[in-house]
């Protein structure tokens, strides 16, 4: 079980105080980040998660050239399949792994750093000073021994989706809704014009997580959130009940086919004006906007609404992506001093030149020049007290796909089910290994 | 006179001459020793880890479990039932429906039926295909936003529930496995077929047996090596699926079977020595039934 003090205290506000940096006029943190002491040489392998022709790798090939332009050292970048690359991680970092490769804050971070398989990339962090704000290095770190294992650069946060352009011929307004009562209606309203009230997908087994996560955070609080994640509180609870007994009552104004589809059909639901709202990260919205700058500017976001006053609207899940090493490439260094450069001004000014609609963690960058969807992000983010990683961020890597992700598809699939279904989760949970 | 003594010790195997040793040990031992080094050795470090936990990594970090893994698996993971659920009517279709199919489709293609060539060629198609390459064609097609759902007008916010589906969706995966599993045994069969001594069948024929009769008595019988080979092939498909299912729906175990659940445990984001466990046990499912059958029949040869 779960021994570890989990982040919690730390995890409080952990990227408010960024967002709220962030909406300040660019801070004036002067210090060149992902300059060491010692000039760093020799070429630098990096992965790229993902496929080549996605917005997201032509926007890393963007960063990695100013990278080659600044130091002269060549970045040698693969695109990877991001599911393959994150299913087999565990023996990539042990074969002869590239240097350095985007990835994910949270456990899958922390867990692989007490393995051994990441590069502590503390001086770096350190070289960034004052750009990121104490509590994003917090979140970023360790909770084992006190050290950084990734870059934190961007951040998302998960919430309703919509396209302002389909509300609109509804005469709906997300904006306005407060309440579960209010979401329920706004689904209705919606799915009575045709369309799909609550878009979701499950076929991944991770996507509703995120549905998951939210209801239980407004219900139940943050604390009582990661408490259940690390084993500190039982699946069987009545709390957990009424969690999905809030989620059922969305079934019915879902699409019929939501084990049917991944992540990519949800978006496409969005993208092809068939559904109103949708549950996701915003991180998709670099598709939108490769598509087009009409059907960018066309997506909105507002945070989930309240269902318990005691909660509010305090939490939200906003996964923190950054850069890793790994402690067993060939460049080690080599991969440090690009993942710092990645991380400073420079290196977030030429993603952004390549069309990254992510917001950026560090303070150096300017928010001025964000757009208005990227503001609002910042609006949803900063309404926000507690910050979640994600379910399979937040929980170990053996409970949320092998256990977590099979329970909510049975849940969607049988929803008479539920109490079977939590007491085996909870069981689960019991015959997992100390770690 | 001088050569024929030659060859007769040659043909003995205590005179082989040191070139022939050489060969034949080198023709023995290395591909034993392959094995042992690719085959034995691992499936024994699975069989030891699946009794500790370990996250993979530092060797240092394992720990012994005894059996915790197995009683995790059997009374505590309800989708190990559902897999085994899987694996099994993936079996007995395969035995009852696909195979026979592909035996009686190879029969009536032997025996020059109209149009024999065009259903040679139609149900060999598939045959070269991966099932993996089956998987992703037939995704495509059926999934939302995909070719049929397009033919039928459904877009993918009224797709038609097909993989999702679960009152359809094992069905459905039978039928596109037996797609190319129907193929692959009428090749086997139809090969054993053309061996067959056509003067048999024309002795049966003037002794007035029925087509049923000279099938059952007389050509199943001459088929007797092609047909342990069919039935260990069936089993062995069946239990070892994992390529058309992994490409549908990837490691989330929407349709779970043994081989999803070893890859997910073993293999996944979270690794656990409940993967080695899965392994074990679909070692052990996949090795019984086919000793068994195995003993059997060299217990009737024998006779």
């Amino acid at each position: 079980m779960m021994s570890e003090e989990n982040n919690g205290i730390s995890r409080r506000s952990v990227l408010k105080g960024a967002a709220v940096g962030g909406l300040g006029i660019a801070a004036g943190g002067s210090l060149l980040a992902g300059c060491g002491t010692k000039k760093v040489t020799g070429d630098v392998h990096f992965t790229i998660r993902g496929n080549l022709s996605d917005a997201g790798a032509k926007i890393a090939i963007a960063a990695n050239d100013a990278y080659t332009k600044k130091t002269g050292n060549k970045v040698i970048s693969q695109a990877v399949n991001s599911d393959d690359f994150q299913n087999n991680f565990v023996q990539i970092m042990q074969g002869t792994p590239d240097d350095a490769f985007g990835w994910m804050a949270g456990w899958r971070t922390n867990a692989r750093a007490d393995a051994g398989l990441l590069a502590d990339v503390s001086d770096q962090i350190k070289a960034l000073g004052s750009a990121l704000s104490p509590a994003a290095i917090q979140g970023a770190t360790n909770p084992k021994d006190g050290k950084q294992y990734i870059i934190p650069t961007t951040y998302y946060p998960w919430g309703l989706h919509y396209r302002k352009s389909t509300m609109k011929e509804l005469g709906l307004d997300p904006e306005s809704i407060a309440t579960w009562d209010d979401l329920i209606k706004l689904c209705e309203a919606t799915q009575k014009k045709g369309l799909v009230g609550y878009a979701l997908g499950d076929k991944g087994g991770w996507e509703a997580m995120g549905t998951f996560d939210i209801i239980n955070m407004r219900l139940n609080g943050y604390q009582f959130h990661i408490d259940l994640l690390n084993g500190k509180e039982k699946w069987t609870d009545a709390k957990v009940v009424d969690v999905f007994t809030h989620m059922g009552q969305l079934i019915p104004y879902m699409n019929k086919n939501v084990l049917d589809i991944s992540w990519d059909g949800m978006r496409d639901l969005l993208l092809q004006k068939k559904c109103g709202a949708m549950m996701m990260g915003s991180w998709f919205a670099n598709d939108f906007k490769a598509k087009s700058q009409e059907d960018y500017d066309d997506l909105w976001i507002v945070p989930f609404p309240e269902i318990n006053p005691e909660h509010g609207v305090d939490s939200i899940d906003a996964p923190l992506d950054g850069i890793s090493v790994a402690a067993n490439g060939k460049n080690v260094e080599g991969g440090k001093d690009l993942a710092g450069f990645l991380g400073s001004k420079e290196g977030i000014d030429a993603a952004v030149a390549a069309g990254d609609t992510n917001i950026y963690i560090s303070s150096e960058f300017d928010t001025t020049s964000y757009d208005a969807f990227n503001k609002q992000k910042l609006a949803v983010l900063g309404a926000a007290k507690n910050i979640g990683f994600f379910l399979d961020r937040d929980t170990r890597g053996d409970f949320a796909g092998p256990v977590v992700g099979p329970a909510i598809q049975s849940f969607l699939k049988n929803p008479k089910d539920l109490n079977k279904i939590l007491e085996n989760t909870q069981k689960q949970w019991d015959a997992l290994p100390a770690l | 006179m001088k050569t024929a003594t030659a060859n007769k010790k040659v043909r003995s195997r205590r005179s082989l001459s040191r070139n022939d040793r050489f060969t034949l040990a080198a023709f023995i031992g290395i591909p034993t020793l392959m094995q042992i080094i690719f085959l034995w050795l691992p499936a024994l470090i699975t069989i030891a880890l699946s009794f500790t936990y370990w996250n993979g990594i530092n060797v240092s970090d394992i720990k012994w479990a005894g059996l915790a893994n197995y009683k995790n698996i059997f009374f505590g993971t309800p989708v190990f039932y559902e897999a085994l659920k899987n694996n099994l009517i993936w079996l007995l279709w395969f035995t009852f429906i696909a195979t026979p199919l592909g035996i009686l489709l190879a029969y009536q293609i032997d025996r020059k039926i109209k149009g024999h060539k065009i259903f040679e060629t139609v149900f060999y198609i598939p045959v070269v295909l991966s099932l993996a390459i089956i998987g992703i064609i037939w995704n495509f097609m059926l999934q939302p936003g995909g070719f049929v759902q397009g033919i039928m007008g459904r877009d993918i916010g009224n797709a038609v529930s097909i993989w999702g589906n679960y009152s359809i969706n094992t069905y459905v995966i039978m039928g596109v496995a037996s797609w190319r599993h129907i193929g692959y045994i009428m090749l086997l069969y139809l090969a054993g077929l053309k061996s067959v001594d056509p003067s048999l069948r024309e002795a049966a024929a003037i002794d007035g047996a029925t087509e049923w009769q000279t099938f059952r008595k007389i050509v199943l019988p001459a088929m007797r090596p092609v047909n342990i080979i069919i039935v260990v092939i069936t089993i062995i498909e069946s239990l070892r699926a994992f390529d058309l299912v992994y490409i549908i729906y990837g490691t989330s175990t929407a349709w779970p079977l043994l081989n999803i659940l070893v890859f997910q445990n073993f293999a996944g984001q979270g690794i656990s020595m409940k993967g080695a466990a899965y392994a074990v046990i679909l070692l052990v499912l996949c090795i019984g039934p086919i000793l068994l059958y195995l003993r059997n029949v060299f217990k009737e040869d024998l006779k």
